[in-house]
């Protein structure tokens, strides 16, 4: 059996099925169930497998009009066949997650959606054709639509809104892959990536933004960013952990890295530059919008947004290092913030809210969720030895390292690139430290007294992803050799790094560490013995609703700032929303129409008329 | 074998646990003394920060009925392990600079807000009100004091020519520089914060939140956190000494004159200041240390291209 062809069943088998799913009756729901999860498990082997196998390709002959060859070329190297095992993995794990979630609108479509976002996720990873790749970006949008309008009440708006905003990216994909034709003569990326387009002309720089506003609408970087929190809030949390959280991701930041390495030469400086400024602006400015939210989701939301700055940043660098570690932050962030959403989903199925100012005192309620939660919140806050750290190390030294070495206008700005990167990392860890304490420390509010831990299939996808946290942090060296160096043909146990981090003994001293102030308690502990007091409030005696202090409000000091709070005021209201501003552009536009048609028929003669002179005078001064 | 060996007695004993716990009982005693000095009392005797630390270990512990008890333990244990590597790698470093240890600037950075963090969490998992008032307020800090602390660590490797290993770092002395003094000034004010000295005590303002963050430990669990604060008191102004003014490459009482210089800033500013709000020290760090880094990058941006030493 030629091997190649494991690569399309890999795409259509889930295609097909999850197309099948679409319009099977509601009734039978158990069904797209195991469908759903068999087909998911068999995604993973056959990804595994590709991934095992190494360098594969498939073609098959579909269309030829003139010299347009539609020819279904399918490849897989080492960067798509790592990028693929994660995306299928995330997949299963999602589906696995999802048989015990209880509020989903509409079961069949969910899972339907769900498979062609498998199917058509590997289809865009293994697409060697860029048409192919942008009618598998579509499928991907589309069942990106299907899934957030299976959340609750509110979630056919957010729907929209992202079906509206990612469209328009891809239409600017379609334009950027037809000038990308148009400049080298070809659709075939390997045959593009022989002789990539210089940065040089500026009808190349143009097709270069194009492509690169697709990539950050689905990454989900600023300032196309806005249809992640409306989703976030609405969209069932799962999905949130399938697409903005993993798998938009990783597309993203693939098609990114393809656009920088195999379609464009990047050599120009205002290209460059512009990608700095909107991963750095991205870190700051989603961060301290994550500060001040209320929503569980929605500032996950924000906070999956600030992580693509670093990713695009470390891209913007140029250097062996910084574009690593882009890539490695892009395989962390999935993989931690799916965590995140999968524990926020959790919560609001056992609570029924995901409002802050509801929730506390969870972490003795649902120990599990607590804890992935916890892992994954410090990998996302860069704490060591958390994988986290790792990728934002390796994009700050990607930073120092254009400074030093580089002469462009933009290494020369690299201290600006720096301290809002390493800032940012401040800032991610008072958002984190905000949900944390709002939601599993501080009190439990009365209502909650009853709350459960929730069901194995749910805790299990979030125990591997936590677990992952650990040891790509720990071993961080392991994915790096095996899934990172080779996708970016970065010779293996190389010396890229200009810093130190020996992540293997610093965790073992910190365990050492740990265990001697085990130690020195166990001491204390055994002199005299522990009691169980109430809380101590000066004397005075308090019901626990009163005494407890969400984390709401942490941050008003900051958003009260002068300065600042102006920013935040403009925020709130959204004024600096694209979807609104070209919202309220729109509707000025149809206003104008609409004053038009006014349905008198004197003015519509007028300017039946009126347009008649002009062609007439139009006509006679060409002859 | 004998490498793991080695490990465990640099963690343990020295310059790990034992060494810097006692150096760091001294140092809190030689604030204690100070302070005295400047409000005209006598001050304790050497011994005291020891008793009181055996006197804590044997006290009864205490624990809120509401509290998540397991994170309520753990903090004080892993803020312990968190400043007790960052001690030992910065020592490490400075007795032995030939080899690479655990990490660089940058990791020092991470690893000095591992304290701070789990400071927060425990005061979090405490489940009282005043506790989470102190939590709100010390995350405010760390985000205040952050930005400046990493300003002026970008001052020093701007002028360490992108050099990121802290044995490199400490060959030079950025503080005989303009833009190097000011970058040194502002991080002896985010190691003030940092430490929790006054005027940046208002995460445990004993007056206003009832010492706040530490409202309800209590026995062998305090005893860790005084453990801890000992502990960064040794490694945090080691830390400055190694990034700002040299470290110990001349002799060694040159070192140790410019490790207490450092502790003798930070406890006469301590003295002399009131408590600011938390607004104010976010404002004070984000805007007015802010504009001084900014100023300085600048300066030793021009300094580095231009080769000039002193700006």
């Amino acid at each position: 059996m030629n091997l190649g062809k494991i690569l399309p069943m890999l795409v259509f088998l889930p295609l097909a099925v999850g197309f099948v799913l679409l319009f099977l009756p509601s009734k039978i729901k158990s069904v797209s169930k195991v469908l759903t999860l068999i087909i998911s498990v068999i995604a993973f082997a056959l990804a595994i497998r590709i991934f095992s196998l190494g360098q594969l390709e498939y073609s098959c002959p579909v269309l030829q009009i003139g010299n347009l060859n539609l020819d279904l070329l399918l490849s897989a190297s080492a960067l798509q066949a790592f990028i693929l095992m994660f995306a299928m993995g995330f997949g299963l794990l999602i589906t696995l997650y999802s048989l015990k979630i209880h509020a989903i609108r509409n079961t069949n479509i969910y899972y339907g959606a769900i498979l062609l976002t498998i199917g058509g996720s590997a289809g865009i990873l293994l697409s060697n054709h860029l048409l192919f790749l942008l009618i598998f970006w579509e499928i991907v949008t589309a069942s990106l639509y299907l899934l957030i309008t299976t959340g609750g009440k509110n979630s056919n708006f957010a729907a929209t809104k992202s079906f509206t905003m990612i469209g328009v990216s891809d239409a600017a994909f379609l334009l950027g892959v037809l000038m990308v034709w148009a400049l080298s003569g070809t659709l075939v990326i390997s045959e593009i990536a022989k002789a990539p387009v210089p940065t040089t002309s500026s009808i190349a720089i143009i097709a270069f933004i194009l492509l690169m506003v697709a990539a950050i609408t689905k990454a989900g970087a600023m300032p196309l960013h806005t249809w992640l929190p409306t989703s976030g809030e609405y969209a069932p949390a799962s999905v949130m952990a399938l697409l903005p959280g993993a798998i938009d991701k990783l597309l993203g930041i693939y098609l990114l890295v393809i656009i920088v390495r195999s379609i464009f030469a990047l050599n120009s400086v205002p290209l460059t530059f512009i990608l700095a400024i909107v991963g750095t602006a991205t870190i700051i400015i989603a961060a301290m919008v994550a500060l001040v939210q209320h929503n569980v989701k929605k500032l996950l939301a924000y906070s999956a947004i600030s992580q693509v700055g670093y990713m695009i940043l470390g891209i913007a660098t140029g250097t062996a290092v910084g574009l690593a570690g882009a890539v490695f932050h892009m395989l962390n962030n999935a993989i931690y913030k799916s965590c995140l959403f999968l524990g926020a989903g959790a919560v609001e199925q056992e609570t029924g809210t995901a409002e802050m100012d509801e929730l506390g005192g969870l972490g003795k309620k649902m120990p599990i969720t607590f804890v992935t939660f916890l892992i994954a919140a410090l990998s996302v806050s860069g704490i060591p030895p958390f994988n986290g750290f790792v990728s934002k190390w390796m994009v700050y030294q990607g930073v120092i390292q254009m400074g030093t070495e580089q002469t462009s206008a933009v290494a020369k700005l690299w201290p600006i690139w720096l301290i809002a990167a390493i800032f940012g990392s401040a800032l991610t860890l008072a958002y984190s430290v905000k949900i944390i304490h709002s939601v599993f420390l501080s009190r439990l509010p009365d209502k909650l007294k009853d709350v459960k831990e929730v069901s194995l299939p749910m805790r299990i996808p979030m125990v591997v992803l936590a677990l992952l946290c650990v040891l790509f942090g720990v071993f961080y060296f392991v994915p790096l050799n095996r899934f990172i160096y080779p996708a970016l043909d970065i010779e293996a146990d190389s010396s890229i790094f200009i810093g130190t981090w020996d992540s293997t003994l610093a965790t073992a001293l910190i365990v050492l560490g740990i265990g001697l102030g085990l130690v020195i308690l166990l001491v204390g502990f055994v002199s005299r013995k522990v009691r169980s007091v109430p809380t101590w409030t000066c004397g005075e005696v308090q019901p626990n609703e009163q005494m407890r202090v969400s984390g709401t409000h942490f941050y008003k000091t900051v958003s009260s700032m002068g300065g600042l709070r102006q920013l935040y005021a403009g925020q709130e209201k959204g004024h600096f929303d694209t979807y609104n501003q070209s919202g309220r552009l729109g509707l000025a536009l149809t206003g104008f129409l609409r004053w038009l048609h006014s349905g008198l028929l004197p003015m519509y003669l007028t300017w039946v008329i009126l347009g008649l002179l002009v062609i007439l005078f139009v006509v006679c001064k060409i002859w | 074998m004998t490498q793991a060996l080695q490990n465990l007695f640099w963690i343990f004993i020295f310059p790990g646990f034992v060494f810097t716990v006692c150096l760091g009982l001294v140092a809190s005693w030689i604030v204690r003394k100070v302070s005295a000095l400047v409000q005209w009392r006598v001050g304790p005797p050497f011994l005291q920060p020891f008793y009181d630390v055996m006197k804590l270990l044997g006290k009864e512990v205490l624990i809120p009925e509401e509290a998540q008890q397991t994170v309520f333990k753990a903090a004080p244990v892993v803020g312990l392990a968190g400043v007790l590597l960052l001690s030992t790698m910065l020592w490490r470093i400075t007795i032995d600079p030939t080899r690479l240890f655990v990490g660089d600037i940058i990791v020092a950075i991470y690893l000095m807000v591992l304290p701070s963090l789990a400071l927060i969490l425990g005061s979090s998992a405490s489940a009282s009100p005043h506790a989470a008032l102190g939590t709100s307020r010390e995350m405010k800090l760390v985000m205040g004091y952050e930005l400046s602390l990493v300003l002026a660590f970008i001052v020093v490797i701007i002028k360490s020519g992108g050099q990121l290993s802290l044995a490199a770092i400490a060959q030079q002395t950025p503080a005989l520089s303009i833009s190097g003094m000011l970058a040194f000034l502002v991080a002896l004010l985010c190691v003030q914060a940092k430490l929790g000295f006054v005027p940046f005590d208002i995460a445990e303002a004993e007056t206003e939140v009832a010492s706040g963050v530490l409202m309800e430990y209590s026995g062998a669990l305090l005893a860790v956190w005084k453990l801890v604060q000992a502990m960064m008191l040794v490694a945090l102004p080691l830390f400055l000494v190694m990034v700002f003014l040299g470290g110990f490459t001349g002799a060694l009482w040159a070192g140790i004159a410019k490790y207490v210089l450092v502790l003798v800033l930070l406890i006469l500013i301590k003295n002399t200041n009131p408590r600011v709000r938390i607004d104010q020290a976010m404002k004070f760090f984000w805007f007015y240390c802010g504009v001084v880094l900014v100023a300085a990058v600048i300066l030793a941006i021009i300094g580095n291209s231009y080769g000039i030493k002193w700006l």
